[in-house]
């Protein structure tokens, strides 16, 4: 695992001297700016008027915009971790270095999820905008970013294993966002299939929208915890045995 | 000409690689077939052989990137397969049209890999500028690498493979896109890095070989063809074929060639290159074979001779050149050797 820190230094460096991360974070600061203000906008002028509705609950929850805006940023952040390096061949000086497959497919998800962590760091100034303002229950506020955490960093593993199963970015790229879109209409399901049935038992338990609304009314579920842990491994799993397959290819 | 290289088997000193029965094999296509070899410490062993012959494939599967389909790889004492990690330890690796990083610096990505290669800290300065003196890269050391030439390209994945100092060096065509000034140079720094380390290096050019290697190992369709020492590949390529090129209007010439001592073939290529310039009807082209049996010096003197009786035939000499000799010819030559080669193996 020696191996983890040099890679995982050298994936972040790679991501932010590359434009197109730059492009990701100002596109996903713009929309979440343009959202947050719209919220308060709304709220200031409703008045006491919304029941327990929240602008917090409203910005983490209840919006399709935090989806939009996965599907946008996931896919083309992680399609190049591992179909690049294939492609233009670096994967093989990487792999005949002393280094194992594990540590690579770790210090890849690392880097990536840093990356998202800080993507999301700047929206921490909305709450404490909120704060100062009115009273801001921030042990909610903890369990919406756990939620968003958890949510994102399902949704990186996914993304990182389609990078790896292709030499292709663009394909790891569709890949990644039709899986994503599946696990969402999956979960919209929710609301239009009967209660009691089976299929309603597990559009519920992968929907990401109530996930989110539970995670930002500050309900942590160790079911969802359960999902978006098995959400992370799995992938993580099938990309790491899918290195070690080129091997024998 | 009695022994070829097949026969006189190079026995190494101590074997840093040994390697034996090695097969690879993707799907149905069977890229190396049963190759055993050994190299010893120090030597400068050069992979020879056409393109797609199985050099890349087993350079691979020494560095550890490849798993072989059956066989044994050892690398200074490790299995590639069991002991994978230590036997990447001891290996310096540039592959094929060498992969770099083109956002990094030179500096930058050399100092990544001695800290992949699991350089201590404290040293890791040091052997980067150790590394890029000796590939000659310190003046772009802070360059993009995206912005280097092909031949800088090359000389950073030099560095890269000796940047950890392994004790054996694999690089896989060291040479390949290279112009002719870049080509002396990449020589020359493998000439050197054979002087610290154990080479293996690849190639499909004979003279590339000849220029950086101290041993040979020639493969054809995934088989090790032969093994020998350049001195030996050298007299194989000696050629036991010279072409006479004569204005040769009384017809006597060939003849002339056949009476001459230590000559058992002549043949009449015609039709093969007339040269623009010259009057195509009037001039022959001969292929004389001399007997395998004579000497390097003793077919210098049956060329003498061939000419001097060419031009005592009447007619003149326009031009004399050894055929053969290629990489091709060299082949062939081998082939034809198959069941010695396999009876010895």
């Amino acid at each position: 695992m020696r191996a983890f820190w040099p890679i995982y230094k050298r994936e972040l460096f790679a991501f932010f001297v590359t434009p197109l991360a730059w492009v990701l974070i100002v596109v996903f600061l713009v929309v979440q700016g343009m959202h947050f203000f719209l919220l308060v906008d709304h709220f200031a002028r409703a008045e006491g008027a919304m029941g327990d509705e929240t602008p917090l609950t409203a910005f983490f929850g209840n919006t399709v915009l935090l989806y939009l805006v996965l599907f946008v940023l996931v896919p083309p952040m992680t399609m190049r971790l591992f179909a690049e390096e294939r492609r233009s061949g670096t994967i093989e000086s990487l792999m005949t270095a002393p280094v194992s497959s594990i540590a690579v497919v770790l210090a890849k998800y690392a880097a990536v999820l840093t990356t998202y962590v800080a993507m999301w760091l700047p929206t921490v100034l909305y709450l404490v905008i909120l704060g100062r303002t009115g009273s801001l229950d921030w042990r909610s506020a903890a369990s919406a970013y756990l939620g968003v955490a958890l949510v994102g960093a399902g949704y990186l593993s996914l993304g990182l294993c389609a990078s790896a199963l292709t030499r292709s970015q663009f394909l790891a790229m569709v890949w990644t966002a039709l899986v994503l879109l599946a696990l969402f209409i999956l979960g919209v399901g929710e609301f239009v299939t009967r209660e009691g049935t089976l299929m309603h038992a597990v559009c519920s338990h992968v929907s990401v929208w109530s996930h989110m609304n539970d995670f930002a009314s500050g309900i942590v579920d160790s079911r969802r915890l359960v999902f978006y842990g098995t959400l992370v491994v799995l992938p993580l799993f099938v990309a790491t045995r899918a290195v070690e397959a080129w091997r024998w290819g | 000409m009695g022994s070829s290289p097949s026969r006189l088997r190079g026995r190494t000193r101590r074997a840093v690689i040994s390697v034996s029965h090695l097969t690879k094999r993707y799907g149905a296509h069977l890229a190396v077939d049963d190759v055993s070899f050994e190299v010893g410490k120090g030597e400068v062993v050069g992979f020879l052989g056409p393109n797609g012959a199985g050099k890349s494939t087993t350079l691979r599967i020494l560095a550890g990137f490849l798993g072989p389909t059956s066989g044994r790889v050892e690398v200074a004492g490790h299995d590639v397969v069991d002991e994978s990690f230590e036997a990447r330890r001891c290996i310096g690796y540039m592959p094929e049209a060498v992969p770099l990083y083109p956002e990094m610096r030179v500096v930058e990505y050399l100092r990544f890999r001695a800290e992949l290669k699991r350089v201590a800290r404290p040293r890791r300065a040091a052997y980067v500028d150790e590394a890029m003196r000796k590939a000659g890269v310190v003046e772009v050391a802070n360059k993009p690498i995206g912005h280097l030439s092909k031949g800088y390209r090359q000389r950073v994945g030099l560095a890269d493979a000796v940047v950890a100092k392994p004790p054996i060096v694999i690089l896989d065509e060291p040479t390949a896109g290279l112009d002719p000034n870049q080509i002396r140079e990449a020589r020359a720094l493998v000439r050197d890095l054979g002087r610290e380390h154990t080479v293996v290096l690849s190639t499909h050019i004979l003279s590339e070989v000849e220029a950086c290697a101290t041993r040979v190992l020639l493969i054809h369709q995934g088989k090790l063809a032969a093994q020998g020492s350049v001195d030996e590949l050298r007299k194989m390529r000696s050629s036991t074929v010279i072409e006479i090129v004569a204005r040769d209007e009384a017809g006597g010439a060939e003849g002339a060639l056949r009476a001459v001592d230590g000559v058992v073939r002549v043949a009449r290529a015609s039709g093969e290159r007339p040269a623009a310039t010259e009057a195509p009807e009037t001039t022959t082209r001969l292929r004389v074979t001399f007997a395998k049996k004579l000497s390097a010096d003793e077919r210098a003197r049956a060329t003498e001779r061939c000419v001097a009786s060419v031009v005592a035939a009447g007619a003149g000499v326009r031009e004399v050149r050894a055929a053969g000799g290629s990489l091709e010819d060299v082949f062939a030559s081998l082939t034809r050797e198959q069941p010695t080669a396999e009876a010895d193996a």
